[in-house]
């Protein structure tokens, strides 16, 4: 039993190369950080790496759907800065929950337009969403007046970052109870599966008849919740918001998304991936923060972790290219061989 | 020219896009005082000059059927600090300190590497958005890193001015450089070898391929020809404020907040095809001087940086919505 378990996993790790980089990259990270600062590895700061994922995992949440539908949301930043103006705009006059409520729908919304342009005029994502990213982050300047938006009544910020069960406050919480409902709907619900089959191989399932519309419509939909809903947590906790915020997080969480093992072409990945992804980031930024480094320094390290997964992405692309080739040519040696074989059989029978 | 009115009658929701964006922008440039004036259209060429040489550099990379590059202002930035390093420095040697010569090719070279560098990955099949996202990462972070985030600035009269601040004519140098760039880039483009086959690589990879011409060594040269472009705007712009520092072109840039989604739109808005293989650098310049003369409008009406970034953006949605509009049902889809 215990051994056809463990073969189990082995299995699993054996047949998704990038999950298991993205588990040793995830460990990797954790160890170096955990060994060379004394307090990485104390139950503060692994409250504190919670705290932050709360936000980097949603936004990595947000871009993995995307890239499995085969797309990339450009707008993220924008779009969590717009929803973050407006909830902590709205919080004081009309309180707390309607405006995350107002805020989600119009950041759901604002994805939902997305989704349904790219599937009606057929553009790619990257092409409509650059230009959302402007239009996004010009409408919440003019709904911020251009200044930062603050809270007066600090009992909201106080309350999503109580800390329970020693690891946890509400944003966590909520944020990983987002994640486990994203996780069955994409890998249970027959609309999850549709975004996996546009992703990675669009005219093939198009000719088998899934629609295009509906699952893109519904990938940035929920790309755009997610992204909103980060943005609901960074104001809130924070107490402020800014429209020209929260650009930074385009990287982050595209880091956050490639360290899990998406793939680019489409189709690939999962959300196990998105939350090692995003721990990863968070281990790396977390524990740069002892070493006292300027702020762009994060930035810096942050890209070369890009560049380190995007390296490895490739090289296993060209290996796995390599090797089906090397045995498509052994094969044709070996039936040239044969052939030969033959041949010279019949030549020496017919002598 | 014919197609488009062809489409115009047939489509109704691309008619009533565009001609409403037309009376939009021609009550808006009527209803603007001092608009019409010869200083003013200085102003808005030059303007233009300096995102339209950046954009120049990207219609290759676009044309090459290789998106686009999300470096662009990092690229400008590392170019401009080490443009001006080497005119207040000299890179650490005493005799160049102010050499002008030196500190130009320098930073081509310290671009040309930039690009190259990020035109390889593009080329063994990364994604160039991704690619260029760490790409723009790294070249920010060694550009703060090189000036410890300072500003960088150099002694007045020195060898940089005629093209920062000099004119010739009546116009601006920069402005001068950017008809050059245009004039150049079109010639190559429609009449040289390279030219043909960066058409050719971005209409149809698999042609392409199957005749030789292979997207590695494609990548390679367009990304180095667009971070070359830019090393030459930030350097035009560094001899212009004669001091740099890394974030110059990142913080609220003209009106857009951003100098790369800028040069982005300006491709866009030209309505050159994302996809590749259609387009040209002409249309690339009108639309410079199209997003500047809109800018300007904005300005001289006296709006914010919040309504003038959503004009900008609602341009690029529209053109954007127009150009796929008139482009639905013919190529150049998937």
């Amino acid at each position: 039993m215990q051994n056809s378990f463990i073969s189990k996993i082995k299995q699993k790790f054996i047949s998704n190369p990038d999950l298991t980089f993205a588990f040793f990259l995830a460990i990797t990270v954790y160890s170096y950080f955990g060994f060379s600062v004394e307090v990485f590895a104390s139950h503060n700061l692994t409250f504190a790496i919670l705290e932050r994922f709360a936000v980097l995992g949603l936004i990595g949440l947000a871009l993995t759907i995307c890239i499995i539908a085969g797309e990339i949301d450009l707008s993220i930043g924008s779009n969590a800065a717009l929803c973050a103006v407006i909830v902590v705009k709205l919080t004081d006059p009309i309180g707390a929950p309607l405006a995350i409520v107002i805020g989600l729908f119009i950041s759901t919304g604002i994805g939902f337009i997305q989704g349904f342009f790219i599937a009606y005029l057929r553009v790619r994502a990257i092409v409509l969403t650059v230009g959302t990213l402007m239009l996004l982050r010009g409408i919440s300047l003019v709904v911020a007046e251009e200044k930062t938006v603050m809270l007066t009544d600090f009992r909201v910020p106080d309350f999503i970052t109580t800390k329970f069960f020693m690891y946890f406050s509400p944003a966590s919480i909520m944020v990983i109870f987002v994640f486990i409902l994203v996780g069955i709907f994409m890998r249970f619900t027959k609309y999850g599966r549709e975004i996996y089959a546009i992703g990675g191989a669009r005219k093939e399932s198009l000719a088998a008849g899934v629609p295009i519309k509906r699952p893109m419509i519904i990938a940035f939909a929920l790309s755009g919740f997610c992204a909103g809903f980060a943005g609901t947590v960074i104001g809130l906790k924070s107490g402020t918001a800014q429209g020209l915020g929260l650009q930074y997080l385009l990287l982050a969480g595209t880091v956050a998304a490639f360290v899990g093992g998406v793939s680019i072409l489409g189709g690939k990945g999962g959300i196990i991936g998105a939350a090692v992804g995003a721990l990863t980031v968070n281990f790396l930024n977390t524990g740069l923060l002892f070493y006292a480094l300027q702020v762009h320094f994060v930035q810096l390290f942050t890209s070369v972790l890009l560049v380190v997964v995007i390296v490895f992405q490739t090289m296993s692309r060209i290996f796995d290219q390599y090797q089906s080739r090397k045995a498509f040519l052994e094969s044709v040696d070996h039936r040239r061989e044969n052939l030969l074989a033959k041949r010279d059989k019949f030549n020496l029978t017919n002598k | 020219m014919q197609d488009l009115i062809s489409s115009y009658k047939k489509n109704l929701l691309l008619s009533i896009l565009l001609t409403f964006f037309v009376l939009l922008f021609l009550y808006g440039i009527f209803a603007t005082n001092n608009y019409f004036t010869w200083f003013n259209f200085k102003t808005i060429i030059r303007d233009a000059a300096l995102y339209g040489i950046m954009a120049i550099g990207l219609t290759f990379v676009t044309l090459s059927g290789n998106f686009f590059l999300l470096s662009i202002k990092e690229t400008a930035a590392i170019c401009c600090v080490s443009f001006a390093m080497g005119m207040s420095t000299g890179y650490g040697v005493e005799s160049w300190v102010g050499n002008f010569p030196i500190s130009l090719l320098v930073t081509l070279l310290i671009g040309c590497l930039a690009g190259a560098a990020q035109g390889l990955f593009i080329g063994l099949g990364g994604n160039p958005i991704v690619v260029t996202l760490g790409g723009a990462g790294i070249l920010y972070g060694i550009a703060t890193w090189w000036t410890d985030n300072l500003v960088i600035s150099f002694r007045r009269p020195n060898d940089a001015e005629w093209l920062g601040t000099g004119s010739f004519l009546g116009l601006p140098t920069i402005t001068w450089s950017f008809i050059l760039i245009a004039i150049l880039a079109e010639f190559v483009l429609r009449y040289t070898n390279f030219g043909r086959k960066v058409y050719l690589v971005g209409s149809n990879r698999a042609a392409g391929k199957a005749t030789g011409h292979e997207n590695l060594s494609m990548a390679i040269i367009v990304c180095t020809i667009c971070s070359a472009l830019c090393a030459f705007v930030a350097v035009a712009f560094a001899a212009q404020m004669s001091s740099a520092q890394a974030n110059y072109f990142s913080a609220e840039f003209g009106s857009s907040g951003d100098m790369t989604i800028l040069v982005i739109a300006t491709v866009m808005v030209g309505g050159n095809s994302i996809m590749g293989g259609y387009g040209n650098t002409i249309r690339t310049s009108i639309g410079a001087i199209f997003i500047a003369m809109i800018d300007n409008m904005m300005v001289l009406n006296g709006l914010n940086s919040g309504p003038r970034i959503v004009g900008v953006g609602l341009m690029i949605v529209f053109s954007i919505l127009v150009f796929a509009l008139y482009a639905k049902g013919s190529r150049a889809q998937e």
